[in-house]
């Protein structure tokens, strides 16, 4: 496996918290890979470390063959990000935000053909914030892949989308690993993580606790004696959703 | 550089479409312009002054036409009597009166010069000191011809006199350093402030664009704004009122965009400092309040009291304001407003190190 992430007992304290004490673990290049934990676990945390925006106070953190502490601007030029909690500037359209990344790169792009990719092309001359959240959503990977990123992080991406759109998303993220690049994502939602991810890490009080593929861990509980009680349910409330409200985008999305 | 340049031109294609900010920076400075213009043209550029003229002489005669041939003041013909009863009510400025014994011809030894009498209202401070300024020119050129060492350009700058007393002439540098100043605090502090608060800034920051190349861009972006603001209320400024900078254009320009530079920093300095967009108008105030009042924008800077002076004559828009007015007015270049300007960088300096204390990239 060739790691394009690789992290060696990364640190980070804010004052006497420990928000990452001493994790390690490595990301194989093509991979979907999810970092799970509950909230305040020091998922944003590690992810803004990787991308650049935070200086760990410890351990060292490869990102596509850059040392994002000694090199973050280098690191930020391979990667591509989807920040939580976070805007684009106000009173311009779809394309010109996917314009405005480009020239942030300093790179020329085909705005549309990136629309595009995200079935975002009949929205382009539409104004950013007049997008609907999961419109808004491709929007901001579209704007992450202006530099056809090798590592594309995505910050809770579904947080607050319906049903229908986290799918839409899930194919997209499906999609831009199989044009080969590796998407790295955080994530509250456990199905998700599931149909989604190759392998997932979960993350608890600022380390990592267990890492594998979805379906070992599972194993892997099952082996050590878990049951639960058996409820034999053929479907969820949510396949009962889809059912009557169908698969396809709503308009407005 | 083209990154920055790029990088500028789509904040300004985004601040085009801002039509709250549109209004505030174009239309509101022109209002102001506006308002002020026309609401104090007429009670300040006219002096109004009686004249109750005693003597009734050739003299005398002469020196009534000269004073009515003067743009700037509204003659009145009144008695002494009924000119002071309306000067309590201010419903008149001054009065002059001219003795019974008024002459012009060289003093002999031993006998008494002729007195003029010019009474002044003190509710008025302003007109009264532009007119008796007007009264002692014209009587001492009256006074240089008899002696008959007259200069030959009198009349010439009777005429400079003229122009520059107008009001609007006075009041547009005002206006345009005043707005500026807003332009400046106002657009970087609100825009920034609700950038940080809703992630835009660390969204941009995780690209490898430079902070600085974004700050260069954030910089550029009002100077273009204020160069379109200055234009346009000179373009006003001179359909309306006749406006004419007496020291050119492009000076105007340089000191009023080193003024943007300086109030900028404070922009940023207040934008890194606000937590929320609510902080902003508060602290803004109480930065530019003081300054609209005490740094001469309506008023001759000396009208503030005595005492808190020296602090007026030190703030940011009054090095602004004279700087402009001084280009405008008295047609300096700018090496003659240069103490004015190294003012400017002063401040600048000053609000450069607030900026860099309070607005931290890596805290957004």
């Amino acid at each position: 496996m060739t790691a394009i992430v690789a992290v060696r007992d990364l640190r980070k304290n804010y004052g006497e918290i420990q928000a990452v004490r001493g994790t390690s673990f490595e990301v194989a290049e093509g991979e979907i890979f999810g970092l799970l934990g509950p909230n305040g676990a020091g998922k944003t945390t590690t992810v803004e470390i990787l991308e650049g925006l935070r200086k760990a106070d410890g351990g060292s953190a490869i990102v596509a063959g850059v040392d994002v502490s000694k090199d973050p601007v280098a690191a930020k030029r391979r990667v591509g990000v989807q920040l939580q909690q976070s805007a684009f500037p106000e009173n311009l359209t779809a394309k010109e935000v996917v314009e405005l990344f480009a020239i942030c790169y300093d790179v020329r792009v085909d705005a549309m053909a990136l629309l595009a990719a995200v079935d975002l092309a009949d929205r382009a001359g539409q104004r950013q914030e007049k997008l609907s959240g999961g419109q808004r959503q491709r929007l901001s990977i579209a704007a992450a892949l202006v530099n056809t990123p090798r590592v594309l992080f995505l910050d809770e991406p579904t947080t607050g989308l319906d049903p229908q759109a986290r799918r839409n998303l899930w194919e997209l993220v499906r999609t831009i690993r199989s044009n080969g690049t590796t998407v790295f994502l955080t994530t509250h939602y456990m199905d998700e993580a599931e149909v989604l991810c190759d392998r997932v890490a979960v993350m608890d009080h600022g380390d990592i606790i267990a890492l594998d593929a979805p379906r070992r861990l599972i194993a892997g509980l099952l082996e050590r004696g878990f049951t639960k009680p058996v409820v034999q349910q053929q479907a969820n409330l949510e396949d009962v959703f889809l059912d009557l409200t169908g698969h396809g985008l709503r308009e407005g999305d | 550089m083209g990154q920055t340049l790029r990088f500028t031109g789509m904040l300004l294609r985004a601040y085009a479409r801002d039509r709250t900010a549109l209004f505030f920076s174009l239309i509101v400075p022109l209002m102001l312009l506006v308002i002020f213009g026309y609401l104090n043209l007429g009670a300040f550029g006219k002096v109004s002054l009686a004249i109750d003229d005693q003597a009734r002489n050739a003299a005398s005669g002469q020196l009534v036409s000269t004073l009515r041939g003067i743009d700037t003041l509204e003659i009145r013909d009144e008695s002494a009597d009924a000119a002071r009863r309306q000067l309590k009510r201010t419903e008149l400025d001054m009065l002059v009166v001219i003795p019974p014994d008024y002459t012009i011809a060289p003093a002999r030894p031993g006998q008494a010069v002729p007195q003029l009498v010019i009474v002044g209202n003190d509710a008025r401070p302003q007109q009264v000191s532009v007119g008796t300024a007007i009264i002692t020119a014209i009587i001492t050129h009256t006074t240089f011809a008899v002696s008959q060492i007259a200069p030959v350009v009198s009349v010439k700058q009777e005429r400079i006199e003229g122009v520059r007393l107008r009001y609007v002439d006075f009041l547009v540098p005002g206006i345009l350093g005043v707005n500026i100043m807003q332009l400046a605090i106002f657009s970087v502090a609100f825009a920034l402030v609700v950038d940080k608060r809703r992630g835009v800034l660390r969204r941009i920051m995780a690209t490898p664009l430079r902070p600085s190349r974004f700050l260069v861009a954030q910089v550029l972006t009002r100077l273009v704004l204020a160069t379109v603001q200055i234009f346009i209320m000179l373009g006003v400024a001179t359909l309306l009122f006749g406006y004419h900078s007496v020291g050119g254009i492009l000076p105007l320009l340089v000191v009023a965009l080193l003024g943007a530079i300086l109030f900028l920093t404070i922009g940023f300095a207040l934008a890194g400092w606000a937590e929320t967009e609510n902080q902003v108008p508060a602290i803004a105030q109480l930065i530019t309040l003081p300054q609209f009042f005490f740094s001469g924008v309506f008023f001759q800077k000396e009208a503030a009291p005595e005492l808190i002076r020296p602090i007026t004559n030190a703030l940011p828009l009054t090095f602004l304001n004279d700087a402009l007015r001084e280009i405008s007015v008295q047609g300096a270049s700018l090496w003659d407003v240069r103490s004015q300007i190294l003012g400017l960088l002063v401040w600048t300096v000053i609000g450069f190190i607030l900026a860099i204390r309070f607005f931290r990239f890596d805290r957004f």
